[in-house]
């Protein structure tokens, strides 16, 4: 069972890879979500990696994972009556968001103004690669593009090698949550008004905002990082964040101070249990070594670091991600392992709080986990979801339910290409 | 018709460090009242991180803390201290919305839990968000978002192939998770005005960020296979990468390319004034196949273009393509510029700084970083004057016993 939190709201999901999410998050606190693809399925319907390698629409993990939830229907927005249908639908929804390159929905009588016309009420979202207005505004795009004009791929990978993305694109994800944030901030003025609104969504953007503190760097400090590699931070306050273990990595944060003092603290302490360490690592004041923030880094301060680092390296290969982390949680010390989905699938703590959850795919005759809810709602819980729909599923239910169409007109309407 | 979305919403914000404040940064750059309460006694730390203005530390010179908390009222309550408390719980009545990041322990010590404050106000609508979740083994967790990158899977997908670790920068899962608690925030607002409930939200900054990694964990569920890192490699176009351009001011510059279909491949092609008759590149399978021999033949023809000029050409030919762009080229991108991306506020003690704007931009109620982040405790007189009738002595005589502090 979805969440009864958005009960009675509709939203049409006219999206591709940039904007999927969107839809879902909608579905999972329990608004209806029509999903509206070509005859032959939207392009999401076939982003590899497939389950079991099988290439088909029902095996594709992209799709599973991010229709879940969503009813489909299928129009065929090159004919006038298939567009026909989406205006009608339209008309009877309360959010409408799409990701097709800029103009082309206005180009066939489905942008907002003529939307709106008939249906005032209509929220409408446009998630556009660099916002409707600039020189880029017809680019094309993949998402590597926005992981490049956002800033982040600069900063990520090692000198000497090409700058990186991660394996698992992620601009359409931030882009598709950035719409339902938009949209659901712009439904609050309209339970007031009556109205609703247009909503650009810019994915470069998004990605920009995913810099943090660095993008105010050249104007601050006059300076800017360049690929970090394992290493975290710029000029003086860098330290190396990634370590090798027995069988991968795990990420610490090594560093004095308030905030980070006690951790490094516990764990040269537990160095020390294992006779490893020096004695000015025991007796450093941690809590008020903070070079990089409130003071320089001495020629001292290189030295010790960089013996600091290798010890750590040396101690860490001699354990599992699993047994570091276990001792880190008892020993409070900031350090987190780098997972893999097997690690996460068998974290105590995510089976502590019931978080998988179980979904029935009768499309490929098993059942399927999937991660739970993003949050725990003490009045309207999320619960299981609905496994994605197939290409067109709901195609007579809702055209004959929510648009009242005749079975005959049904037939025709299949016939000649436009569902 | 209101001028922003959120007009009228009243939110009291005892969050700290990164998923707290951008989330009740929506709020307040959308028209909401949001108080945010900080103490001296442990300041937020991003208080005191880089970068600060001049390059000179200060508790209110920070701009990592000043983006993320635009459009708020500053005030300090030391919460340790039990006067503080009964002034925290006395703004109580006043918010629709209460958020708090601090380890699940500390409210509850504090008794500034859901339990207690909604006995105070019976309809709210309160958010807890930590590392781990508010329940389980693991719940009292202390990290912050590079480390939750990495428990929750993103380092492990960032790398050149096996055994590489080239994590993304910064506190990545810091701008998944806010949109989730946004958006949650928002839907139990609209809950409640149909319903008159309120309701307690307790978000796990790691149950949220992997809703980014989805397929991937259904997919190990399902056959074992554990997906990771495998460096640009595309199992969807070829050329798929960061190609070297020509140095500017001995600077290296790349360009990310993507080419997808024949056409495309023949479009880039064309603009790089090449030719190319390698089988080994003869369609997209093929490609795909000797994605290693692409990279370094697109390599080699890139090398002396300029970066931002071979962006114009290969998207004039309908390439995806743009610059690989560091902290410098997003403040002159002619496409952020057109949106209005970035605005200079006037902070009290840093001046004018460059702060972020919205991701997205609404017709009808726009919002914007309506002001710059508050210094510790800037709203701290008219706050208590106003909201709590405070007299001037009584806030004096507070700050004195350093619980207005």
């Amino acid at each position: 069972m979805p969440s009864e939190l958005l009960k009675g709201l509709r939203l049409l999901d006219l999206t591709d890879e940039k904007g999927a999410l969107c839809g879902k998050m909608f579905a999972d606190l329990g608004a209806e979500v029509i999903k509206v693809e070509p005859p032959d399925g939207c392009s999401t319907r076939r982003i590899p990696p497939y389950l079991e390698d099988i290439a088909d629409a029902d095996h594709c993990l992209y799709s599973i994972a991010y229709h879940a939830g969503k009813k489909s229907v299928t129009a065929n927005l090159a004919t006038d009556d298939g567009r026909a249908l989406v205006a009608d639908l339209a008309a009877e929804s309360d959010f409408l968001v799409e990701s097709h390159p800029l103009g082309y929905l206005d180009s066939i009588g489905l942008g907002y103004d003529a939307l709106a016309r008939k249906n005032p009420r209509l929220i409408y979202a446009s998630i556009t690669p660099f916002g409707d207005r600039g020189p880029g505004k017809d680019y094309a795009w993949a998402d590597i593009i926005s992981w490049a004009a956002g800033g982040q791929m600069y900063l990520m990978g090692e000198e000497g090698k090409p700058p990186l993305q991660m394996s698992i694109p992620q601009a359409g994800l931030h882009a598709g949550g950035e719409a339902a944030v938009a949209m659901m901030l712009a439904h609050y003025p309209r339970q007031i008004d009556g109205l609703g609104q247009r909503i650009v969504v810019n994915l470069q953007a998004c990605i920009v905002w995913t810099l943090m503190n660095e993008q105010a760097m050249p104007f601050l400090h006059g300076s800017h990082l360049t690929r970090t590699g394992v290493y975290f931070g710029s000029a003086d306050a860098r330290r190396k964040m990634v370590y090798q273990c027995k069988d991968g990595h795990i990420s610490t944060l090594i560093a004095g101070g308030m905030t980070f003092g006690n951790s490094t603290k516990a764990l040269i302490e537990w160095m020390r249990e294992n006779g490893l360490g020096s004695d000015w690592m025991r007796t450093k004041d941690w809590i008020s070594w903070v070079p990089g923030v409130f003071m320089a880094m001495t020629e001292q301060d290189y030295k010790e670091t960089d013996e600091l680092e290798a010890t750590i390296q040396l101690f860490l290969l001699t354990m599992t991600k699993h047994e570091i982390y276990a001792q880190a949680l008892k020993r409070r010390i900031f350090l987190a392992p780098v997972a893999t989905a097997a690690d996460i699938a068998s974290d105590e703590q995510l089976k502590a709080r019931d978080f998988w959850t179980a979904v029935p795919h009768d499309t490929i005759g098993r059942t399927l986990t999937f991660p739970g809810p993003f949050a725990k709602l003490t009045a309207t819980p999320i619960g299981s979801t609905a496994r994605a729909p197939r290409i067109g599923e709901h195609s007579d239910e809702i055209y004959r339910g929510l648009l009242g169409l005749a079975p005959e007109r049904l037939i025709k309407l299949r016939a000649a290409g436009s569902i | 018709m209101s001028r922003f979305a959120m007009e009228g919403v009243h939110v009291l914000d005892f969050a700290w460090v990164g998923v707290g404040p951008i989330t009740t940064k929506y709020f307040g750059d959308n028209g909401a009242d949001v108080i945010r309460v900080e103490s001296a006694a442990r300041p937020d730390v991003l208080r005191i991180g880089p970068p600060w203005k001049d390059a000179m530390p200060g508790i209110n010179r920070s701009q990592f803390f000043a983006s993320f908390n635009t459009s708020k009222k500053g005030i300090t309550l030391d919460l340790s201290k039990p006067k503080a408390r009964e002034l925290a719980k006395r703004m109580v009545p006043w918010a629709d919305i209460i958020v708090e990041s601090f380890t699940p322990k500390a409210m509850r010590n504090w008794g500034l839990d859901y339990e207690n404050l909604r006995e105070l106000r019976p309809d709210l609508i309160m958010l807890s968000t930590c590392m781990q979740g508010q329940t389980g083994p693991n719940a009292l967790y202390p990290g912050f978002g590079q480390l939750m990158s990495a428990l929750s899977g993103f380092y492990y997908i960032s790398g050149y192939g096996p055994g590489s670790c080239a994590p993304p920068y910064g506190a990545y899962t810091d701008f998944i998770a806010p949109r989730f608690s946004t958006f949650a925030l928002l839907a139990a607002l609209d809950y409640r005005r149909r319903t008159g409930q309120g309701q307690y939200i307790d978000m796990s900054q790691y149950e949220a960020a992997m809703q980014n990694l989805a397929p991937a964990l259904i997919d190990y569920f399902a056959t074992g296979r554990v997906l990771g890192a495998h460096g640009n490699a595309s199992a969807r176009y070829a050329p798929h990468g960061a190609y070297r351009c020509a140095d500017e001011d001995g600077n290296e510059r790349w360009i990310a390319i993507a080419v997808a279909g024949d056409d495309q491949w023949r479009a880039m092609l064309a603009a790089l004034g090449a030719d190319c008759t390698d089988r080994r590149f003869a369609n997209p399978p093929a490609r795909i196949e000797n994605a290693v021999a692409i990279d370094q033949f697109v390599g080699s023809l890139t090398r002396t273009h300029n970066a931002q000029e071979l962006t114009a050409k290969l998207q004039a030919a309908g390439v995806a393509a743009y610059p690989v762009e560091n902290c410098v080229d997003i403040h002159q991108d002619d496409n952020l510029e057109a949106f209005g991306f970035w605005h200079w506020l006037e902070h009290k003690e840093m001046g004018p700084s460059p702060y972020e704007g919205l991701e997205h931009r609404m017709s009808r109620t726009p919002g914007t970083p309506r002001w710059a982040a508050p210094i510790l405790g800037q709203d701290n007189d008219e706050v208590f004057r106003e909201m709590l009738s405070l007299g001037a002595d009584e806030i004096e005589q507070l700050k004195k016993e350093n619980v207005i502090f």
